[in-house]
């Protein structure tokens, strides 16, 4: 033997750079990949705003949103108030405020609930299968079935109108896409190694299901979840543009916009529905690119590149 | 190019000859052939100043490890680098002379599918799924030819019926998934043949196929090459593929040939450090005493951050200072050669190679002493329902992948399982360890009947039987640090066990640095993730491993580093291993037993040196001599058993012999031998010459098939 | 294949059943739609008169199968207000719907499809940002909203009607169906872009594609013959439930509209409460997304072989 000896398991190093690095949190990782994307900042942005508005509402508000003036109904901007008067009287812009808290409320907690039933019964029905499994997806199918809004108009019409029966109705039909997103992905990796590995370590089910699949299962639900509270928002909005949502004297986005179904088409009125229809595109928006801007950051082929 | 060049005449094709003897002009050239990406991480340098040549009727095999820059440089000829992202800073392919990378895009894709067709490693995804097998082999007929579209079905089921697919007609109407594996291969050359190009590109053209299945297709290929004189270029990572079939090697690293000459010249005489690295670290099958791997340290390199001067400088055994400044060019070995190397140590890579190796630790079975077995497994069955139905799903019938195996593994010995995809080999292993609930029969570990545990009993017995898997990105929780990964088994298992130093010894014995375990696995390269899932394994010292082949995920140089840190755990734990596996060079070189398993039953069991230098079975004769060795002057003399057809279906296996609708002894027998086959089924019984050499068939019978 | 298309309708009647009986409960648990609510005073004699006549006093898993039986043999009940049998009204009103959807959906198909491909085609550029961009801005916008900007632009604008609608204005289809139509599908064609040049992207990176590339096909023949069909499929799938549900009807965009179809009779019903109209449009939905989803299985086998023949 001429070249020199190795021992045989001499620790390779190339792969690792040389410099020293304190270990990188997955989080730092997924930050640094979500902050190039642009579009995804100015979701983050809008969304930070809706947060901070619905948080400090009380004491953002110039005028109280409810309070009403039947002497100065559809005002038009100006005059001590920025977006105008709606048709009772009341200030645009107190008003607009409290509908991005009623917005942020019901879409956090409308989504928190449905993925809380979604994330559990696709986990369970991925894990399981078999009877299980095809219960689940039944019941998933028949909840599917209904169009969204039609559900929720079943629901609400029988619960009666207010916020907590919107939640329910948005929940009750909005937790089918969570859990089919968490069956495939369960699905999917159940049959990983790295399960069958915990298996072979002595792992239980349930350690199995909570500590090696739900974390590498929950990205695109999460993803999906942001999403969804854009949708669960316009969902509102539309319910009350029916007169099936909240109650008629709460200001919400979609209820101002249907009180000025009549006036649109009357010059100089148009603020009635303009400012709440944009209330609820920024809305949609934000979410909709924090979601994208997500997607692309969890996205497992993009992991570790710079 | 235009028909006249197309249509060769005898006389053409005698001159033509004639001007290979004397090593005419070459069919296909490529100079200082350059690819590099742009990409947000820096310039991907793919291909960093490539030249070779291939003539016609020749072969020239282009071999490197993942990465190397081997298949870009083959789907840069064809124009199938897109670009940007792709820069060609420079370089030229010449086809007869003519350059392609000059062509307008018109001009090169008559030549793609024409003059110049691929073949690709992957079969299943290469083929279009959604259109049918004959359909797609008549529209590369048509595409270059003006025929009808009767014409195109036609010459593409006369193509399938020549690449050896049984009843063409009926199968051109199929659709790819319809085909095995090989057929698919089949298939696939079936179109790149069909408009008789004068250069075929193979890129890893049998590495997703079983070993008596790529056995096969290199046949095929040879016969089709010798009776259309097409040149080769045969793009693999398998030196043993090269011995058997290059006539000329070009050996890539980093996007630079380092090495290129005959295939004698390469395999007994190397002069680069990197190729007598990869020979240095290959397992032979044929070596009665095993010698000692030599694995190349480290990983390659990432192809954005090539090191200066000579790529391999790194882990290179003969690195002087050099090497690390220039980088070197390829030069003649002597003056008018055609062996040319790029290496500044030429004299001392021939010297080392000229000295012989240390034998391995399990170069010679120990003398077998009467001791208990650790695992005994008895009438071990695993068989998957299949269901139908449309409301009520019932069970009609079952897959047997294992179908009723017995084995004994005695202590600190290694006992190999082998055996091609889908002959139940990996499930045998799972049912054994219960990760499979066994169908039925027993499983004895030490004083545990392990089939007869309550779960909550089987949890803690995992303590003392564990599994290494195969593939190394998929057995480790993306999630979790190296420290959690391992620390998990502690929480579970280990009572209390789990000290500070206990992470970083085990790290440490499985040779990582103790500094990586905060890391997350995909921070690590495959070779070294694989180390820490051996570290998983063996933490808390089990009775009994199980390996799910360990190394097959792995590049060559990888490949050898495992196996001899596997070989060194189980001389200092005193490790019982079943080794999954289905190269047997590998095998050979790690076994102290060897059972050939073929569609969920055992064959042949035997001692190792017995199974390799006195096969019985017709099945693992067929499957040593269809693996190739990774030496030219063997492979010259061997004899290849090429076994015909596919695996017949688990759920529905022959009777009697389940064997016998492949077997090569079976068509030579007598009438009422034949019928014994097939109506009796073979039991596992001792041979003549030992106790410990059993094999499960009625005219079982040396033959020797390893050397030739 | 015979065996898919019937385990899978065996499947889609499971889910009609299932349907069928949340939205009988959640009738049942409303309440009594003839009894005294807020200003309206019903005398009990009447409000009992009116429940015999509507099946209300039985017990309720016979109410369910009566109902159930109904439905069979198309009797939707009677409308509350203009004691009109609901069957009528939906076959007044499904023509309309089935005919906004389908221009909406071509609409959609046409912008959708052509805008994925051309931009996962022409990666990287100008048409592939402005694709990205105008899609991701444009999913975002509710279609209420959307709504509303073409109400208070386009209507009674050349050939479009006004809205509010008078009836007695009789005004040919394609008016009255194109800003709907468009309101409709401005959303799901930005879904369908995206979708499109997602699918298409991964259907690029295949194997077989480059396999098609070096049989030397030309380009078009590659992405017209070989990407089109593979990436088609993913989109077919979300197209197929998108039509589902618009024909069930849409609900906000024909109220906004005042559009005649199945979605603004239930924008009514909800208005005068009218409890029979309600369930009949919800059954209805349910119905044609059950029955559309069916209908994208079959023809998913047909697209792709794999599944046909397994």
């Amino acid at each position: 033997m001429v070249g020199p000896t190795r021992s045989p398991a001499s620790p390779p190093t190339a792969a690792v750079p040389a410099k020293s690095r304190r270990p990188t949190g997955q989080f730092r990782d997924v930050w640094r990949r979500y902050r190039r994307n642009k579009l995804a900042l100015i979701g983050l942005g809008i969304v930070g705003l809706l947060v901070f508005l619905a948080i400090f509402e009380p004491f953002l508000t110039p005028y109280s949103p409810f309070e009403q003036n039947l002497l100065n109904t559809t005002a038009p901007p100006g005059n001590g108030h920025v977006f105008g008067t709606d048709v009772l009287g009341r200030d645009m812009l107190s008003a607009v405020i409290y509908g991005a808290k009623l917005a942020v409320i019901v879409g956090v907690v409308t989504v928190l609930a449905s993925l809380l039933v979604g994330v559990t019964l696709g986990a369970i029905a991925g894990f399981a299968g078999g009877a299980t499994d095809a219960v689940i997806a039944r019941v998933t199918d028949t909840f599917l079935a209904f169009p969204l809004l039609i559900g929720a108009i079943l629901i609400v019409r029988t619960f009666g109108a207010g916020i907590l029966p919107v939640i329910v109705a948005l929940a009750i039909f909005g937790w089918t896409t969570a859990a089919r997103l968490m069956r495939g992905q369960t699905l999917a990796l159940r049959e990983n190694e790295y399960v069958e590995a915990a298996r072979s370590i002595g792992a239980t089910n349930s350690r199995i299901l909570t500590r090696h699949i739900l974390p590498n299962a929950i990205a695109p639900v999460l993803v999906y979840s942001f999403t969804s509270i854009g949708v669960v928002v316009v969902a509102m909005a539309s319910l009350s543009y029916l007169g099936v949502g909240v109650p008629a004297d709460i200001p919400e986005w979609g209820r101002m916009i249907s009180q000025a179904n009549a006036f649109l088409r009357v010059p100089g009125k148009s603020h009635l529905w303009v400012f709440p229809s944009l209330a609820i595109v920024l809305t949609t928006l934000g979410f909709a690119f924090v979601a994208d801007g997500l997607r692309d950051a969890l996205d497992p082929k993009l992991r570790g590149r710079d | 190019m235009t028909d006249m060049t197309k249509t060769r005449t005898v006389g053409q094709e005698d001159v033509l000859r004639a001007t290979n003897g004397d090593r005419g002009a070459p069919l296909l050239e490529v100079r200082d052939l350059r690819v590099h990406f742009e990409t947000g991480g820096g310039i991907v340098k793919a291909v960093d100043g490539v030249s070779w040549q291939v003539r016609e009727g020749e072969t020239l095999a282009i071999v490197g490890e993942s990465g190397s820059g081997k298949s870009v440089s083959a789907m840069t000829i064809l124009g199938l680098v897109p670009s940007p992202p792709a820069v060609f800073p420079t370089g030229q392919v010449l086809l007869r002379g003519k350059s392609l990378l000059e062509m307008s895009e018109k001009q090169q894709r008559k030549l793609r599918g024409n003059e110049i067709a691929m073949i690709f490693q992957d079969p299943l995804t290469a083929l279009n799924p959604v259109f049918k097998v004959g359909d797609q082999i008549a529209e590369m007929v048509r595409s270059h030819q003006s025929v009808g579209r009767a014409a195109a079905n036609k010459k593409a089921v006369d193509l399938l019926g020549e690449v050896g697919i049984p009843n063409p007609r009926a199968r051109a109407l199929q659709y790819p998934h319809e085909y095995s594996g090989g057929m698919r291969q089949r298939a696939m050359i079936a179109m790149a043949l069909a408009n008789d190009p004068q250069v075929l590109l193979a890129d890893e053209p049998t590495t997703a196929l079983d070993v008596t299945v790529q056995a096969q297709i290199m046949q095929l290929l040879v016969d089709l090459q010798e009776s259309r004189n097409t040149a080769i270029v045969l793009i693999t990572h398998d030196l043993g593929l090269v011995a058997s079939h290059a006539d000329r090697i070009a050996v890539m690293y980093a996007g630079r040939i380092v090495e290129t000459g005959t295939t004698t010249q390469i395999f007994s005489s190397p002069r680069h450090a990197y190729t007598y690295g990869l020979l240095s670290s290959l397992a032979r099958m044929d070596h009665a005493r095993p010698e000692r791997l030599e694995p190349i340290q480290g990983q390659p390199p990432s192809l954005s951050n090539v090191p200066s001067g000579c790529a391999f400088h790194p882990r290179c055994a003969f690195v002087t200072e050099e090497c690390r400044t220039d980088v070197p060019q390829l030069i003649p070995l002597t003056v008018g050669s055609d062996h040319q190397h790029a290496c500044v140590h030429p004299d001392r890579v021939a010297e080392a190679h000229a000295t012989p190796r240390p034998p391995a630790l399990k170069a010679v079975t120990p003398a077998h002493v009467d001791v208990p077995p650790v695992v005994e497994v008895a009438r071990l069955v695993k068989h998957f329902p299949i269901k139908s139905g449309v409301f009520i799903r019932r069970t009609v019938g079952a897959v047997q992948a294992v179908d009723g195996i017995d084995l004994d593994i005695e202590p600190g010995t290694t006992l190999s399982l082998v055996g091609e995809s889908g002959c139940g080999k990996s499930t045998a292993a799972r049912a054994i360890l219960r990760l499979h609930e066994p169908t039925s029969g027993t499983v004895r570990l030490g004083e545990h009947d392990v089939t007869a545990l309550k779960p909550a009993e089987l949890r803690k017995a995992r303590e003392d039987m564990q599994i290494v898997f195969q593939d190394p990105y998929a057995s480790l929780n993306p999630r979790m640090t190296i420290r959690q990964i391992l620390s998990e088994k502690y929480e579970l298992l280990g009572g209390g066990k789990l000290t500070d130093t206990t992470i970083s010894d085990l790290l440490d014995t499985v040779g990582l640095s103790a500094e990586y375990a905060d890391r997350y696995p995909h921070e690590f390269s495959g070779g070294q993730r694989q180390r820490v899932g051996i570290a998983r394994a063996i933490a808390l010292n089990p009775k009994f491993v199980v390996l799910d082949e360990p190394v097959s995920a792995l590049d060559v140089s990888i490949q050898a580093q495992i196996l001899n840190l596997l070989e060194k755990l189980q001389a200092d734990f005193g490790l019982t291993y079943l080794f999954i596996a289905h190269d047997l060079s590998v095998v050979r070189h790690i076994s102290d037993r060897v059972a050939v398993m073929y569609l969920g039953r055992i064959v042949e069991l035997a001692d190792r040196d017995d199974l390799f230098e006195r096969p019985q079975h017709p099945y693992t004769q067929a499957l040593i001599s269809a693996v190739p060795i990774p030496d030219p002057e063997v492979e010259r003399v061997r004899e290849r058993i090429v076994l015909t057809g596919d695996v017949p279906n688990p759920a529905n296996p022959p009777s009697g012999c389940r064997f016998r609708t492949r077997c090569w002894k079976h068509l030579e027998l007598s009438e009422p031998d034949k019928r014994r086959c097939i109506d009796i089924e073979p039991t596992l019984d001792v041979t003549r010459e030992s106790r410990r050499h059993t094999v499960a068939c009625h005219f079982a019978g040396e033959r020797q098939v390893l050397r030739g | 294949m015979g065996k898919f298309i019937l385990r899978r309708a065996a499947q889609a009647l499971l889910v009609i059943i299932g349907a069928t009986l949340l939205v009988f409960l959640a009738n049942f648990a409303f309440g009594d739609p003839f009894g005294s609510t807020g200003d309206r005073q019903v005398p009990p004699a009447i409000a009992a008169a009116n429940r015999a006549a509507f099946g209300l006093d039985q017990p309720l898993p016979l109410q369910y199968l009566t109902y159930m039986g109904n439905l069979f043999t198309g009797d939707l009940g009677v409308d509350y207000n203009q004691n009109r049998p609901v069957i009528e009204l939906l076959i007044e009103t499904v023509p309309n719907t089935a005919r906004l959807a389908l221009v909406a959906i071509v609409i959609d198909i046409f912008i959708g499809v052509t805008a994925g491909i051309i931009a996962a085609v022409k990666r990287y550029s100008f048409a592939d940002v402005l694709v990205t961009v105008v899609s991701t801005l444009a999913i975002g916008i509710p279609t209420f909203v959307i709504g509303f900007v073409l109400v208070a632009t386009l209507s009674g604008v050349g050939p479009f009607p006004t809205v509010p609608r008078s009836f007695t204005v009789e005004v040919p289809w394609y008016t009255e169906v194109l800003l709907p139509a468009f309101a409709l599908a401005i959303v799901d064609a930005a879904f369908v872009a995206r979708l499109m040049r997602g699918s298409m992207l991964e259907v690029l990176r295949s194997d077989y594609i480059r396999t098609a590339r070096a049989k030397g096909l030309s380009e078009r023949k590659v992405i017209g013959k070989h990407a089109l069909r593979n990436s088609m499929i993913p989109v077919i799938t979300y197209i197929g439930v998108s039509l589902g549900g618009l024909l069930g009807g849409a609900i906000i965009t024909e109220g906004i509209f005042q559009y005649p179809g199945v979605g603004y009779l239930l924008f009514r019903a909800i208005g005068g409460n009218n409890a029979p109209v309600i369930t009949a449009v919800v059954i209805f939905s349910v119905l044609a997304i059950v029955v559309l989803s069916l209908i994208v299985d079959i023809l998913y086998a047909y697209l792709d072989p794999r599944i046909r023949l397994s």
